[in-house]
């Protein structure tokens, strides 16, 4: 059964009288447990509104997501979920460790474990120089990576990740992934969004293509490539898109 | 997906609200027992005050202006005059207040007051809280203050050159048909007769309603050379 | 309920690290400067100037604070989105607002017990030492606070910031001249605007309750029956905020 999974996942967005726009239109998604999962998209293609109908901070229009066999308003499964939102902001007058702390007294944590966790946590994300700091003095990178060490705070069992490595600099990206691939080894499941493809390409299980709120192709990056003819990542993202794009329109130029 | 219990809030409120309705009811009663609204309503200006803070001017002199009814039908002229002094400094633009006020002063309390000095300090007093108001270019541009002013010298004070002076102004601006008639009166007065019957054709061809009272009045000026009884 | 509280905490923490608390020193130089404005008067003269001075700006002032600091509680963490890393916690959204609440009742109450501490060390200093009037007087004052506090909280759950605090500073003005509406509406003929018009005397928080200062300055009583009232009256205000506060936000989309 697969870990995270949504049954057609419909999610409009109503604006003004009769002006829907669509978020996410009957996305039919299935994570297994242990594997990174990638959502690819351009901007604006819904990959953030899946997370969000994930985490219960939207509600779908129809259809159901599940997670653990959970809707998403369940306490018992949030436990079990750690959450990095695209860029993140986190209260500016807390330091580090604090923000940790706070988080981790939301997961129950008790103290000694607590203490811990804070300390590996910052030495993962090197902060640990940067303890008294408050979050405001705080580069991007450096909230980029707070922020995941928040998401990791109750070394969950599923993560997800919305455009994880957006603020980060060359090196920042590499130890990222090194992390992800590090995690999957003991066993989490990632899901992640992103529309850097390289960072996709190379930690992905399997991906899924969104367009316009619609889910275009998913499966592994060989397979698909393999069923769009196409030579890598970038080609293949290029051409599921313009495919969908054509039909499209030739479906309104039919209509009208 | 459970996420229907708004109702139950919604009940909540309305459960909460009746309540509140009720705890309202003591509240006041209990105002009314111990002396406690009383103070509102002698001291408008608390209010007033808050809203000039806000902005609110209008209102504010609107408060103050359902105040000074309330002392104008008990009969207590003298508390007007604080009143209207605090109004026309909110809303200047506010014409009635400079209108109305002036009135009270030549009139109301003219008639209470009982020696012909204070009679005519007010008298005065009215007079010149009218050009107060004139003062204002907004004002200056209506006529209904260079109208009261005329009155006010024309019926009260018997000062017709100066009614006539704020009259004739008065009509300058778009007016009702009974400034042209008081104007006619007051040249006559004023021993403008020339004028006068001028003044009472322009009226009998203008206004209808006073066409009887036009023709008698050329009649009489004419044939006696006096027609205001 | 201990989420609740660590949300209460963390809103507190954020009011103290964001040095809302200063605004106690302005409080403290306004009544000092009073003081020493009046000292020309009478002492009787000036106990009453300082009071009236005093009992306004504990008002004025715990205002501000309670509205600004209800404002940050939900409406700016939405608008900062940090609110995302709350929800997708293991935390009811109900004990968000609750905790929310709590956390904006704790900032009113630390700034209103420092702000009359200060009132009545000098009212001790001046050698009269504040009665049971004075008391009744500050415990509304407290109440009113808490209920402003709450009802923008209640309005950040479904408003924006600009609006909230517009409407939050309306209702506080608004509030203070239901009084003087009430006497409008005793004088209305028409049954129906009579009647829409108790109903909007109902409905809007009659924050004119819970001013009873004036009264108090010039030497005059309240019943403890009076406060009571009034502070039912505040508590069930306080709970209509708190339910509309939690059906909202229950179904926010964020």
């Amino acid at each position: 059964m697969a870990i995270i999974e949504t049954k057609q996942l419909t999610k409009h967005y109503i604006l003004g009288k009769k002006k829907i726009v669509v978020g996410l239109e009957k996305v039919d998604l299935e994570v297994e447990q242990g594997e990174i999962f990638g959502i690819l998209g351009p901007n604006g293609s819904g990959k953030t509104t899946c997370l969000k109908l994930l985490l219960g901070i939207l509600f779908p229009t129809s259809g159901e997501a599940r997670i653990m066999g959970k809707f998403p308003d369940d306490i018992e499964m949030k436990q079990h979920v750690g959450f990095l939102p695209e860029n993140p902001y986190y209260y500016d007058y807390l330091t580090g460790p604090e923000l940790l702390q706070f988080y981790a007294s939301l997961f129950s944590l008790d103290a000694g474990t607590t203490k811990k966790r804070i300390e590996q946590l910052l030495e993962l994300v090197e902060l640990k120089d940067a303890k008294r700091l408050t979050l405001r003095h705080y580069s991007k990178g450096m909230l980029e990576r707070i922020g995941l060490a928040a998401s990791l705070i109750n070394d969950p069992e599923i993560l997800i990740l919305d455009e994880p490595t957006t603020g980060l600099d060359p090196i920042g990206c590499r130890d990222t992934r090194n992390l992800l691939l590090k995690l999957k080894q003991q066993g989490k499941t990632i899901l992640l969004s992103s529309h850097f493809l390289s960072e996709v390409e190379r930690v992905c299980d399997r991906i899924a293509i969104f367009h316009r709120g619609y889910l275009l192709a998913t499966g592994t990056l060989d397979g698909l490539n393999r069923q769009y003819q196409a030579e890598n990542l970038e080609d293949l993202f290029v051409k599921t898109i313009c495919t969908f794009d054509n039909q499209a329109s030739v479906k309104t130029g039919e209509t009208t | 997906m459970k996420r229907k219990k708004g109702y139950r809030y919604f009940l909540a409120i309305v459960f909460c609200f009746i309540c509140i309705h009720l705890v309202q009811v003591q509240i006041d009663y209990r105002k009314k027992l111990e002396n406690l609204e009383s103070a509102l309503v002698l001291m408008p200006g608390q209010m007033a005050g808050s809203l000039i803070l806000g902005g609110f001017k209008g209102l504010a002199a609107d408060l103050l202006w359902l105040q000074m009814e309330t002392y104008w039908h008990s009969g207590q002229h003298y508390k007007i005059l604080p009143l209207l002094q605090a109004i026309s400094w909110l809303q200047p633009s506010y014409i009635l207040v400079w209108t109305i006020g002036g009135w009270h002063m030549a009139y109301n309390i003219y008639a209470e007051v009982k020696t012909p000095e204070e009679k005519q300090f007010w008298y005065q007093q009215g007079i010149q809280f009218l050009k107060k108001g004139l003062a204002y270019p907004f004002n200056a541009n209506k006529y209904d203050i260079y109208f009261e002013l005329g009155w006010t010298y024309y019926h009260k004070g018997k000062d017709y050159p100066n009614a006539v002076k704020y009259l004739e102004k008065a009509t300058k601006y778009p007016h009702p048909d009974y400034v042209d008639d008081v104007l006619a009166h007051a040249y006559e007065k004023n021993g403008q007769i020339d004028k006068a019957i001028k003044q009472w054709e322009y009226v009998r061809d203008n206004y209808v309603a006073f066409y009887d009272i036009a023709v008698r009045m050329i009649n009489d000026l004419k044939t006696k050379g006096k027609a205001t009884p | 309920m201990k989420k609740m509280w660590l949300i209460g905490l963390n809103t507190f923490k954020e009011s103290i690290r964001k040095k809302t608390l200063y605004i106690i020193l302005i409080f403290a130089l306004i009544v000092i400067g009073a003081s020493k404005l009046f000292s020309f008067l009478t002492a009787e003269e000036e106990l009453k100037m300082i009071k009236d001075v005093s009992f306004s700006a504990i008002e004025f002032f715990g205002a501000l604070i309670a509205i600004f600091g209800a404002l940050y509680a939900i409406s700016g963490e939405i608008e900062r989105r940090t609110i995302y890393t709350l929800v997708t916690k293991p935390i009811r959204r109900s004990d968000i607002v609750i905790g929310k609440f709590f956390g904006v009742s704790m900032i009113i109450f630390v700034n209103f017990i420092l702000a009359t501490i200060f009132f009545l060390g000098l009212l001790i200093f001046k050698k009269s030492p504040p009665d049971v009037e004075v008391l009744k007087t500050l415990l509304l004052i407290f109440f009113e606070l808490i209920l402003i506090g709450s009802i923008t909280l209640a309005l950040g759950t479904f408003t924006s910031d600009a609006f909230n605090i517009i409407c939050s500073f309306f209702l506080y003005i608004v509030g203070h001249l239901t009084s003087y509406g009430k006497e409008l509406i005793e004088r209305a003929e028409n049954i129906i605007v009579k009647g829409l018009a108790d109903m909007l005397y109902t409905l809007v928080p009659n924050y004119e309750n819970f001013n009873i200062r004036d009264k108090i300055v010039v030497g005059l009583n309240v019943s403890w029956g009076y406060v009571g009232y009034t502070i039912l009256y505040g508590i069930l205000y306080m709970c209509i905020a708190l339910f509309i506060a939690l059906y909202f936000f229950e179904k926010r989309e964020i």
